[in-house]
């Protein structure tokens, strides 16, 4: 299990730390009011929240990587399952990302949120099936 | 025992070689689905985008071919001019069928209608058109009235508004086409007459007036009557209306063609040198495991088991992990070319468009065919050598 743990942390980083560089607050853009001030894209806004997902992320996947106990596994992916979901419903849904194609929130960051959303929600889904067989290792 | 449960007993015996053989068969099926969903997607969205234009040959003013071409495959707008006495020169041509004008213009940088920065605009003339005014017959009955305006499958109203507005002028969207992967997604069409009311607004509504060149026209997309080879035809154009290049179907886009032809020969070196080194590699590791259980494969020989039965069962083996593997290559593959297919559009600079199911189960199953067979064939000498030892020799050892 410390694998898995170990690949839901380099996935949780990827999730908080890639839409930083690629929304486009990032790339100088913004969105020019009547009066004058910039506002930031709601691209910016998901890459922001996608950091609410990552750090609890990183969390789980260090108590999945140490974790001994079936139900504890069980429950952390359950839990990842979850947050995988919300780091995909965030791009696609919840917030959005601009609606151009050759923007760089469009074309590179949605997508690679959609795709460690989708892996994060696999690998937990596996660890939860995971935890109903094998033998449990007693804690020391 | 039986065979699948002793095969799925050595997969989970040593997990490190499972692994191994599964990431290679995952890398192998991946990577042959990638670059043949590129290559199918590329040459499908070419053959869409000739079908939606529907011409036989089209006409463009000399020297702007390549700028058409990438207009209408990668939608970056060109603004090409050619007198209007062209077209009737054109359609005097013996073997011209039909040959309708078209208008190529351009919306201002970063409008707020669509999903690209520049949008391409076509204006057609209706009582000669042959692309758009079937599909709209079909759909909607009727033909687009002025200030109406049809759509690529990129183009919407922007949300919380009822039209598009262009150059201070409000157009109608009617409806989307289908969508084929080249820049026609991100093209709006209209009649001429909008596009003259649309340039007239402009003068006192724009921030800058949209500009068309007075008795000029960009293009002229011609039919040929049946049974005419469209070379003549092409040939009597070159010589009938100096200043033109008439472009045949099937030599549009030749330099896109040439492009991917380039991307396919690089690609095909890249999948095979990845096959070699994952065949080899998995030779290596099967040949490992198969001196690693020499003594174990030597006891079961001897307890009664046939060569046979320990043949299939380390070929089970293999296919198991293969199947497994090359699963999830494929799903993984297939998953990353959907998401980033807009980026493959822009940084490739080729048109493509994912395939529709039945086409991409095809794929599947070629991908899973490819795994198959890499890891059989890596594990079949090991197995057979295995399988043919001396059991008391092995056991002895």
């Amino acid at each position: 299990m410390k694998i898995v743990g170990v690949i839901l942390i380099a996935l949780a980083i990827v999730i908080a730390v890639v839409p930083q560089f690629l929304d486009c607050q990032s790339q100088g853009r913004a969105i020019t009011l009547a009066d004058g001030r910039l506002i930031p894209m709601k691209c910016h806004w998901t890459a922001v929240a996608e950091i609410a997902l990552g750090v609890p992320l990183v969390g789980l996947g260090a108590l999945l990587a140490l974790s001994k106990r079936r139900e504890t596994r069980r429950a952390l992916g359950v839990v990842g399952a979850m947050l995988g979901a919300f780091a995909i419903l965030l791009p696609a849904a919840l917030i959005g990302v601009c609606a151009m194609n050759e923007m760089l929130c469009n074309s590179v960051m949605q997508p690679t949120l959609i795709l460690a959303g989708t892996l994060v929600m696999v690998i937990s889904l596996g660890a939860f099936g995971f935890s109903f067989g094998g033998k449990e290792v007693e804690p020391a | 025992m039986s065979l699948l449960s002793l095969t799925w007993r050595n997969i989970r015996g040593n997990a490190f070689r499972s692994w191994v053989v599964f990431l290679c068969a995952l890398v192998v099926a991946g990577f042959a689905l990638s670059t043949t969903l590129i290559m199918r997607g590329a040459e499908n969205s070419l053959r869409l985008a000739l079908a939606r234009l529907g011409a036989d040959i089209v006409v463009v003013p000399e020297g702007s071919e390549s700028k058409v071409e990438t207009a209408l495959l990668m939608g970056t707008p060109a603004t090409v001019w050619m007198p209007q006495e062209n077209m009737q020169k054109i359609s005097a041509v013996p073997g011209v069928a039909v040959a309708s004008p078209q208008l190529y213009l351009s919306t201002l940088h970063d409008a707020s209608c669509c999903t690209v920065p520049d949008m391409f605009l076509v204006a057609y003339d209706p009582a000669t058109d042959f692309t758009i005014q079937p599909w709209l017959k079909r759909r909607f009955g009727n033909d687009l009235k002025l200030g109406e305006a049809v759509g690529g499958t990129h183009i919407f109203v922007p949300p919380g508004e009822q039209n598009i507005k262009l150059y201070g002028y409000f157009v109608s969207l009617k409806g989307n086409l289908e969508p084929t992967g080249t820049g026609l997604d991100q093209s709006l069409f209209f009649t001429f007459d909008t596009a003259r009311d649309m340039a007239r607004i402009s003068h006192t509504r724009a921030e800058r007036a949209l500009q068309i060149m007075p008795d000029s026209i960009s293009a002229v997309l011609v039919k040929v009557v049946p049974g005419t080879k469209p070379q003549d035809v092409a040939l009597g154009i070159l010589h009938a209306v100096p200043g033109v290049t008439p472009i045949e179907s099937p030599n549009m886009f030749q330099a896109y063609r040439k492009q991917m032809a380039g991307l396919l020969k690089t690609t095909l070196a890249l999948l095979t040198i990845t096959w070699a080194l994952s065949v080899v590699l998995l030779g290596l590791v099967f040949s490992m495991a198969a001196n690693e259980r020499r003594r174990e494969i030597g006891v079961l020989r001897a307890l009664g088991a046939r060569r046979e039965y320990v043949f299939k069962s380390l070929l089970a083996e293999a296919v198991l992990l293969a199947l497994a593997g090359g699963a999830a290559g494929i799903a993984l593959g297939a998953f990353t070319i959907f998401l980033f297919r807009n980026l493959l559009i822009s940084s490739l600079g080729i048109p493509f468009l994912f395939p529709s199911a039945a086409p991409l189960l095809v794929l599947v199953g070629g991908g899973l065919v490819v795994a198959l067979v890499s890891v059989t064939t890596a594990a079949l000498v090991p197995a057979y050598r295995i399988s043919h030892q001396d059991p008391a020799l092995a056991m002895r050892e």
